[in-house]
This record gives structure tokens, sequence and C-alpha cells, in this order.
């Protein structure tokens, strides 16, 4: 069973009386433990096609499953529990609580489903390990950089240990070192821990270190559709 | 469990600036509406104590029927004002003085005029006793007060200019003219002495007369039309009204201050209809602050709210989340305001506040003050006022959509 598997799915917009179409129809599948890139330029349907995957936004047309699950169908906040518990997310703006130091951002997602404690306390000090953070734990997010702020997303995005982490443009905002130390991070992360990542970026330079690439073109998929595709291009990139 | 009410805390203290200025609007109308309590409260004591210590006594006594013919001024229909019935009202507990009172209607002629004028009968040294108030607001008429001229009458203000203007025609002393209990109209010579300031609306046209020249008068010797009781706590008049009704019988009709001036009892009914809409008003105008602020602080957060709801909170606890928030400010706010308006109106209670009523021309010394039920009352209001009217704000709160409030700012 594939982690997530997108069929046909489709989305449009209606603004005033036109209908823009941000998605025509895309099939998409992803399996545990990858760490796939969608690239396309701005405007090809990339945070849409993340928002559906991450249950914050539905289809119009089309099926979806996560992790086995129709989710289709449902409304957002009827699925706030599945985002809580099944998907980490990463965002291009950080999008962490300004009122919560480094700490309570992490647990946040853990303490708003209940969970509290040494246990928690203990979990979120190595997941902040892991990112580098240690130094920071009671800052807030304004009294760190861009690239410590998107640590700390990212630890929240794991400390729920998810399914899938989507991360959407998570370097658009950093200067090109830093984007390289986050995207190394994530690549660690998948390779070392075996966390899923789907990530998005208009930036070509993160080819280099993406294993399987989705290319987005106009709402459309033009190359990378299923893993299988994605195993035979890596073979034929590694063959030459 | 997700601490909420920490997260909101902390939602508070964030904008200092804005909570500081709702917090000053909360201040400023919870204070308002304690310190206008408080100085209702304190002007109503005052106007109940001017009347029952200036004009009706706590209780009095008439004769059975008297009251409902009052405007008549029935002589007949009279009660003994003798010693003995004193003694058997002043055997009551709580009752501290009798003091006897004729009503009747009479004429002041001076040579060739005649001037009507409504008039009460006192025993001075009693009915100073039972309205000690009312010693002074006979200016100059020491000779009435004391008994030194028998014959002493004094005016109000209005009726002494009238009658000055009138003596100054003639060289005959005025006499004052009555029909008697018979019908029979007869007269007595009265001396001018003083005059009398009114404290409170009432008759501008009254004079007053030792009650002895009244009875002789009006052929009324030993009977009074009503007698007024004093009593040395106010809160013990409905018990001593009963005991006094039992012990007279029902030849007589024992009536409280608040029948009597009944005047008094529509003014504080009227004047809590003010306190009130003034009080609505200003917690109007506080708690549509606190909309304001919440509904700013919506959409100054909407990427936040976006982001709690994509990691996962549920709309429900978006709105708990707000409304938690208004109900800090507002209780915040309000036990601030509640203190501010305390301290003002305790400081105003130590000081005193001279005021003169309407229709008084005796200005009296007022102290505000407030039941500490009132203040727990106005701020459990600005508390759940602050809640209700956060409630649009934080529906619009959860009303929003991870994917455009993400997208947004
Ligand atoms: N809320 C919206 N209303 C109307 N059009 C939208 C909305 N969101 C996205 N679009 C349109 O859908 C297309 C895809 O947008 P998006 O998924 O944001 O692209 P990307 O993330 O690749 O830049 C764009 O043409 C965009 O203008
Ligand atoms: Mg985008």
């Amino acid at each position: 069973m594939s982690l997530v598997s997108l069929k046909g799915v489709k989305k449009s917009y209606q603004l005033g009386k036109t209908e823009v179409v941000a998605l025509k129809g895309v099939d998409l599948v992803i399996e545990k433990g990858e760490f796939t890139v969608v690239m396309g330029p701005s405007g090809s349907g990339k945070t849409t096609l993340l928002n559906i995957i991450g249950c914050l936004d539905r289809a119009s047309e089309g099926s979806y499953r996560l992790d086995g699950e129709e989710i289709g169908h449902r409304d957002f906040n009827d699925l706030a529990e599945v985002r809580n518990r099944k998907i980490g997310f990463i965002f291009q703006n950080f999008n962490l609580i300004p009122v919560l130091n480094v700490i309570e951002n992490i647990e946040f997602p853990c303490v708003i489903r209940g969970e509290g404690g040494k246990e928690l306390r203990d979990r979120v000090l190595a997941v902040a390990r892991d990112v580098g953070l240690e130094p920071h734990l009671k800052h807030k997010p304004d009294e760190l950089s861009g690239g410590q702020r998107q640590r700390v997303a990212i630890a929240r995005a794991l400390i729920t240990q998810p399914q899938l982490v989507l991360a959407d443009e998570p370097t658009a905002n950093l200067d090109s070192a830093t984007s390289d130390q986050i995207i190394d991070l994530m690549l660690a992360l998948n390779r070392d821990k075996g966390v899923t990542f789907l990530f998005s970026t208009h930036d070509p330079r993160v080819m280099e270190h993406a294993r399987r690439v989705v290319r987005i073109h106009d709402g459309a998929i033009v190359d990378g559709t299923d893993s299988a595709a994605a195993d035979v291009a890596r073979m034929h990139a590694s063959a030459h | 469990m997700f601490n909420l009410a920490r997260l909101a805390l902390r939602n508070v203290l964030r904008n200092r600036r804005r909570t500081l200025i709702t917090l000053a609007a909360l201040l400023i109308g919870v204070g308002v509406m304690v310190s206008i309590r408080g100085l209702m409260n304190g002007f109503q004591r005052s106007m109940v104590e001017g009347v029952v210590t200036g004009q009706t006594g706590a209780l009095q006594v008439h004769k059975k029927g008297y009251l409902k013919n009052v405007l008549a001024s029935p002589l007949t229909l009279d009660v003994p004002a003798t010693p003995e019935f004193y003694s058997k009202i002043k055997a009551i507990p709580h009752v501290t003085a009798v003091a006897p009172r004729i009503m009747f209607a009479g004429m002041v002629n001076l040579g060739d005029e005649t001037i009507f004028i409504t008039m009460q009968a006192v025993d001075p040294a009693l009915e100073f006793k039972v309205c000690p108030l009312r010693k002074a607001t006979i200016v100059d008429g020491g000779k009435f007060k004391d008994g030194g001229v028998p014959d002493a009458m004094v005016v109000t203000t209005e009726m002494d200019k009238a009658l000055k203007a009138k003596a100054a025609l003639t060289k005959d002393p005025p006499a004052l003219l009555a029909p008697d209990k018979e019908g029979q109209l007869s007269g007595e010579n009265v001396s001018l002495v003083g005059t009398l300031a009114l404290n409170g609306p009432g008759e501008r046209k009254l004079g007053l007369v030792r009650i002895d020249v009244a009875q002789r008068l009006l052929k009324m010797e030993g009977r009074a039309t009503e007698l007024l009781i004093a009593v040395d706590n106010i809160d013990e008049i409905p018990k001593v009204k009963a005991a006094l009704q039992a012990a007279l019988g029902p030849e007589y009709e024992v009536s409280s201050w608040e029948e009597i001036a009944k005047f008094v009892v529509d003014a504080r009914s009227r004047q809590e209809v003010i306190v009130k809409v003034v009080a609505a008003v200003f917690l109007l105008l506080m708690l549509l602050g606190v909309a304001n602020t919440m509904l700013m602080s919506v959409l100054e957060r909407t990427r936040e709210i976006g982001t709690m709801m994509a990691v996962g909170v549920r709309r429900s606890k978006i709105v708990a989340l707000f409304l938690y928030e208004a109900a800090l400010i507002g209780a915040l706010g309000g036990v601030l305001g509640a203190t501010v308006g305390a301290l003002v109106t305790a400081w105003l209670n130590l000081r005193g506040l001279e005021v003169t009523a309407p229709g008084s021309n005796v200005p009296f010394i007022m102290h505000p003050y407030v039941e500490p039920s009132y203040i727990v009352q106005v701020v459990a209001i600005a508390a759940t006022g602050a809640l209700l009217f956060a409630l649009y704000p934080a529906w619009r709160a959860s009303r929003l959509r991870p994917v455009e409030a993400l997208a947004g700012g």
C-alpha cells in the first residue's frame, strides 16, 4: 500500500467569472521513506498539490488516499486529527507561533493532542538536538535567524513522528548557504530516520540533492508520476 | 490538556499597547459604573434621611381614612395628642420620639388682603426631636423654635415675600384665619418671625405655627391630625409599623415614610433607570472596544491561526482561545475598574460631597458608598460581556481556511 496515492486530482478556483485550473488531473504515488522533490516554476500548482496532500484543501475532482484511507471528500476541520497524527508541515515563511519559545513551538502539535510530561520533554530535546537547536531552546521565534526558525519548524514537523513531512518551498526565504544546510538536514533525516519528505521548490539547484524529482508544469505532472519511474530515471542517471 | 488559558494569557500580554488601551477602556467604563452607583447610593440615602428626619418621620399615625381624604385636610379625622397616647406609642421597641402635627388650610389676613396658605401646626420641641433636619430649615426663626413668642409663625420664602409686600400697605398685625373643626371661621393674631427653607419638593406656600395656637383656633384641644414617629434604626420600620398597628387597633392607620412621601420612592425609581441607562451605555462602549481589539487581533494573527489549524487545532479550540483572551481582558479590566471606582467612592465617602437636591434650597452632605455585591456583579458583567462581544471575532477566526490564512501576510 502506497503512503500517498492521487488519481486524476483536479483543482480549480473560481475567480469572479473565470475558472482558474490549478491542477489538471494529477496522478502521483509516494511510498514510505521516499524523498521526493516537486519541481516547477512559480504558479505551476506546487502549493495547491501540497495543500491537497496535506489535507488542508480539498480536490475538486479525483481520488486521494493517504495511508490507504480515502480523504478526498472530507472537510479540513474533520481532518484535524489526520493532519496532527500523520503529517508534518514545513512552510516557506516558517509559521512559528510568536508567543511560544523554541521548546513550546516544537512540542505544540503533541500538546494539543494531550501529550505532556517528561517523556514528551525528552523527545523534544532529542529532536531539537537532531536539528541543531540545542543552544536556543528558550528563545522566542523573533530572536532566531531564518535558518534557525526553519529548524524549529522541521523539529515541530518531526515531533509527532508523522508518516509524511510536507515542505512547501522551505528554502525560498533563506540564503543559499542556509538553504543547503536545511536541505542537507532534511536529507539526513530521510536517510538516518527514514522520514518521508515531499518537498517543493522552483530552484533548479535543489535538483542536485534530490533522489526523486516530480516535474509539474501548468498544473500537470510532466515527469516522475510514480516511484517506479523515478527509480528507472535514477538508474539511468547513475549509469551516465 | 492543551493549556489554552496559558496561551491566551501570553497573547494578551503580547501586544502590550493594545491590551493597555483596551484595559483603559474597561477601566473607565467599569470605574464610571461603580462610581455612579456609589454617588447614587449616597444621594438616595441622603434623600431618604432628609425626608425621614426633615419631613415625614419614619412612621406616621393617622385616624383611619385620613390619608384617603388627605387633600381636604379633614380636621374631624383626628388623633389624640396627649402624653398618655404618646406613652402608648413610645412603649413600642425602637420608637424614640413622637410629635403631633395639625395640617390645615388657612388664610393670612393683612388689612384688606387675604392670602391662602397651607398650614402645619407643630410642637417645636417634639417636632425637632423627630425631624432634627427641619430645625436648620427655619431661618431667623429663633423665637418660633424656642417658644419665645407664643404666636410666632414662619412661612416659606416665597410666602414671606408676598406677605411683606402686603404688610407695607397696612398698620394692622397679620391674622391667621381658618375654618375650625365645626366649620366656623375663626382667627388668631400671629407674628411673622422668620422664614422656612424647603428641603425637598413640596408645598411652596407653607406656614408653621405652634400647635397650641392651632388647637385654640381650630377648637382641637388635645388633638392632632397626625403623629410623627422617630425610630432608632430605619431598617426596623416594617417591624415597628406592625407592632404599632397592633397596639393602636383598627381605628388608626400606621404608615411608613415610603407611603407618605411617594415622590421620594418615585424619584428613586427614576434615578435607578438613569443609573442603569448610563451604566449600559458605558458597558456597551467598552465592550465594543473589546470586540474591536479582538477583531484586530484576529486579522493580525491570520497566519498564526492557519498554522495552528494546519498542525491539528480544531475550530472549536480556536474559538475557545479567543474567548479566553477576551474573558481575561474583561476580568482584568473589570477588576481594575472596580478597584478604581471603589477607591474613588471610598474617598468621596470620607470626604463627603455637598449637594443640593432638586426642589430644595438646603444643601446637604452626602456620602457615596457601593455594596460589595455590586462590585462583584460589575466585574462578572464585564468579563461575560467581553466574552459575548468576542463571540463574533472568535467565530471569524475559526472560519478562516488555513490554505488562505497561510498564504496571506
Ligand atoms: N485561492 C486561489 N484563488 C484563485 N487562484 C488561485 C488560488 N490559489 C492558487 N491559485 C492559482 O492556481 C495556480 C497554482 O498556484 P500555486 O499552487 O500557488 O502555484 P505554485 O505554488 O507552484 O507557485 C496559479 O495560477 C494561481 O494563480
Ligand atoms: Mg507556492
